[in-house]
């Protein structure tokens, strides 16, 4: 069985040889320890991206069959872009940058944590018509054409490929920041929020039309979201089914029209207010299930939302830190879960620094000795 | 005539009006209601009932952060007379995100519900350094240090916090406070610290209750 069989097999409920060892990745400053650590080199460490040639390598080296994050799409950002600009050097070497979404940030040299949010740019309709609006438009230049149409002969047929769908909500609340999303929704203007929600989702909608329309073929598709936090999500579920639902169905639909049925979507955080817009609308696979926070809950999600509910992640990465019997522990946990069928563990976020290279390597041999 | 003023106050402050919660506070001081009054039964009631509808999930994050905009609105209005008539925040936490994390939505929720509880906070920002904590809590009055971490790459940032605080002779002078999303009660326990919250509404109960804790 290729691993893509594998995977989705598993997905699909039907029988498969062993489990995939799957993986999301790493955080730059554990590869950058393991480069220190001479366990790989910092080449291999400083080139890594998901999906890319070092994606690949590292999954040799490690034993992974393969990364979730395996994506494709078109480019659903703003086009043309913001100009990125320094705003302002503070004394202590912080710079305050408006980045190319129109966000205003602050970022510290020597700091890898995601940069703070400062300002932003979309605060009233005209900025939204004139600013906005515009960038939000499809156009030929989103799609590479070319790669599509001759990816079903190009792509790796060993691992499943998804199709990036974007976000509905995601990236929207990249350009404005949390606190800007919170006062567009509740200023003066009340339609301005939805007319940009609706205004983003559509050009989404086109990018994703255009590239299944060359006859490309995908085994699954994909949303990043990331609108959720340790104690819920980022706006009340009922404006997010207001707003969102039709978005997600829209899109969800067009994906099975093309024989697509396998729809996942990551979001950190606490995402179970969220999860029944996103299930009745065709998403069925979340990813990555931050132990975290979603503790030990996935089979009481299955019990509630059926067997309609699939997933990828949910294995507790901090035992890769800790030793052998940690991470035997865990393996016991996950070889319960996959019995439910229709699960795949794969590690709930990017590996962080700390994490043991050998437990890693450990923990990929003997996942695969679980079957299915 | 009082009563229903500062019910006013309290239910814009809920709905997040700022420019309204502002006008009201500035027509309640020309009434001559008592500053302490306005605040507490006007400003400082809303927030607490935004407060219990966002633990119990019947309000989120946005509207957290509309009403403590509608809060800070109403305090800029407040603020010299409070100072006049001499009423003094029921005590000081330092609050930051800890060295090498940036994120400061958590944190200034945080701190905005506990603003909203009377305490005054000092805020040190993101990705602060333990000493420059150690250096504010003996240069003020200071009974509680709130620390944020997003990541599971800075959560340990608090543990050096408070092996800095003891390092420096200043551990029993505060309680510390941590939270952010991969923090954990066990993880809290585990690093010494001598409270942890799941989101921003009980960090300000807590709060209030462990400045009380170290004023007794």
């Amino acid at each position: 069985m290729t691993n893509r069989e594998r995977a989705m097999n598993i997905l699909h409920y039907r029988p498969a040889d062993r489990m995939p060892a799957v993986h999301f990745g790493y955080w730059p400053e554990l590869l950058l320890e393991w480069a220190e650590q001479g366990k790989i080199s910092f080449e291999l460490a400083r080139s890594w991206a998901d999906g890319n040639a070092a994606d690949s390598e590292l999954d040799k080296i490690l034993g992974w069959d393969f990364n979730w994050y395996r994506t494709v799409g078109a480019y659903n950002g703003l086009l043309p872009t913001f100009e990125r600009k320094v705003l302002e050097v503070m004394p202590d070497g912080t710079q305050r940058v408006q980045n190319h979404d129109g966000l205003i940030e602050r970022i510290r040299p020597g700091v890898t944590s995601i940069p703070s949010e400062d300002d932003y740019l979309l605060k009233d309709r005209e900025a939204f018509e004139t600013l906005y609006r515009p960038k939000m438009q499809f156009c030929p230049e989103r799609v590479n054409y070319e790669y599509f149409k001759h990816f079903n002969d190009t792509r790796d047929p060993d691992v499943p490929v998804g199709l990036h769908l974007g976000s509905v909500l995601g990236n929207i609340r990249s350009m404005v920041s949390v606190v800007g999303m919170s006062y567009l929704l509740y200023d003066e203007d009340e339609e301005l929020f939805a007319d940009l929600v609706d205004a983003y989702a559509d050009m989404q909608y086109k990018c994703a039309e255009e590239i299944l329309k060359t006859g490309a073929k995908f085994d699954f598709a994909h949303y990043w979201e990331d609108i959720c936090f340790n104690s819920g999500p980022l706006l009340s579920p009922a404006v997010f089914d207001e707003l969102c639902a039709k978005h997600y169905k829209k899109r969800n639909d067009l994906c099975h029209d093309f024989g697509i049925d396998i729809i996942s979507l990551d979001c950190d955080g606490v995402t179970d207010k969220l999860l029944p817009t996103w299930f009745e609308n065709g998403v069925n696979v979340m990813f990555p299930i931050e132990i975290g926070t979603w503790g030990d809950q996935f089979e009481a999600a299955r019990q509630k939302y059926g067997k309609g509910m699939l997933g990828v992640g949910g294995m507790d990465k901090t035992v890769l830190r800790l030793d052998k019997a940690a991470v035997d522990k865990e393996l016991a946990r996950l070889v319960r879960l996959s019995s439910l069928g229709g699960f795949i563990p794969c590690p709930d976020h990017r590996l962080m620094p700390g994490t043991k290279f050998e437990l890693v390597q450990y923990y990929a041999e003997k996942i695969k000795e679980i079957h299915i | 005539m009082e009563a229903a003023l500062l019910q006013e106050i309290s239910e814009k402050l809920q709905r997040g009006k700022a420019k309204d919660v502002a006008a009201l506070v500035t027509q309640a001081l020309e009434q001559n209601i008592s500053p302490e009054t306005i605040l507490n039964e006007g400003l400082v009631c809303g927030m607490n009932v935004i407060g219990d509808k966002f633990r119990q999930n019947e309000v989120f994050v946005p509207e957290v952060l509309v009403a403590a905009r509608a809060m800070n609105a109403g305090l800029k209005i407040l603020k010299p007379a409070l100072s006049g008539a001499g009423i003094e925040p029921l005590g000081t936490a330092v609050i930051c995100t800890v060295k090498g994390d940036m994120h400061d939505i958590g944190k200034n929720l945080v701190k905005m519900m506990i603003e909203g509880q009377g305490i005054a906070c000092i805020d040190l920002g993101v990705d602060v350094d333990p000493q420059v904590i150690v250096d504010t809590v003996r240069d003020n009055d200071v009974q509680l240090v709130c620390l944020s971490a997003l990541l599971t790459t800075t959560m340990y940032g608090q543990k050096e916090v408070i092996d800095a605080l003891c390092t420096a002779g200043l551990r029993d002078k505060v309680r510390v406070m941590v939270g952010g999303a991969p923090i954990t009660q066990e993880f809290a326990d585990e690093i010494g610290a001598d409270c942890y919250t799941l989101d921003a509404a009980s960090a300000a109960r807590e709060a209030k209750r462990l400045i009380a804790e170290m004023r007794a």
